[in-house]
């Protein structure tokens, strides 16, 4: 075992490490409640939970990735499942979960009557598939704003 | 909207690489670095399932 993983070997109280030869990144955690206000941002809305850590960039380049991947999605006539509460144990409902993943863009999308899919469209498949993974993308960049609210990431 | 298969592969290869390569590294550098591998890999792996395909009827 190497020393610096020694148990009697106290913890760092502030996260701080090197991601470049020449730059020092401090990590800070936020509080439990600033991080559930990242986490249901982000899930309302792509990228926000991005912007509320002053991750500008990241935000913009989040936001815009995976609405404009949900409006092709709608363009090439894909379909947004609808939950079917009387038959919950079934696909449909693992749809739903994850084209509901995008937040806002999903419900606005669903009242505008968006998103009824046309299956005998050539791009239909294409469709369907852009629109579940971007709303499991959405899933996977909640969870990066977690880490980085929780001071795992800088 | 109408896309050919390969317009719409490509574009699906570059938004889901700009997403992972955010997601996944932390510097800049590494994220753009990561971001053109996933969008190649994406694009390779797709030309190369689809000749393992083409002698395949079903």
């Amino acid at each position: 075992m190497l020393k610096d993983d020694s148990p009697s070997v106290p913890a760092d109280p502030t996260p701080n490490f090197t991601v470049d030869a020449r730059e020092s990144v401090v990590l800070s955690p936020q509080s439990p409640f600033m991080t559930a206000v990242v986490c249901i941002g982000g899930l309302l809305v792509p990228g926000l939970g991005h912007l509320l850590l002053k991750r500008w960039i990241r935000a913009a380049l989040l936001f815009s990735s995976m609405v404009l991947m949900f409006l092709i999605g709608l363009g090439m006539q894909g379909k947004l499942q609808i939950l079917d509460a009387g038959q919950l144990i079934s696909f449909n409902t693992l749809q739903w979960f994850a084209n509901v993943g995008i937040g806002i863009p999903y419900f606005v999308a669903v009242q505008m009557g968006s998103g009824t899919g046309v299956p005998t469209s050539q791009t239909f498949d294409y469709g369907w598939a852009y629109l579940l993974v971007t709303g499991l993308l959405n899933y996977l960049v909640v969870l990066d704003a977690y880490d980085i609210a929780q001071g795992r990431k800088p | 909207m109408k896309l050919s298969h390969f317009e719409a592969l490509t574009i699906f290869a570059a938004l889901v690489a700009v997403v992972f390569a955010i997601t996944t590294k932390s510097t800049p550098r590494a994220q753009v670095r990561y971001g053109v591998f996933v969008f190649f890999s994406f694009l390779l792996v797709a030309i190369v399932v689809g000749w393992i395909m083409y002698p395949f009827p079903f």
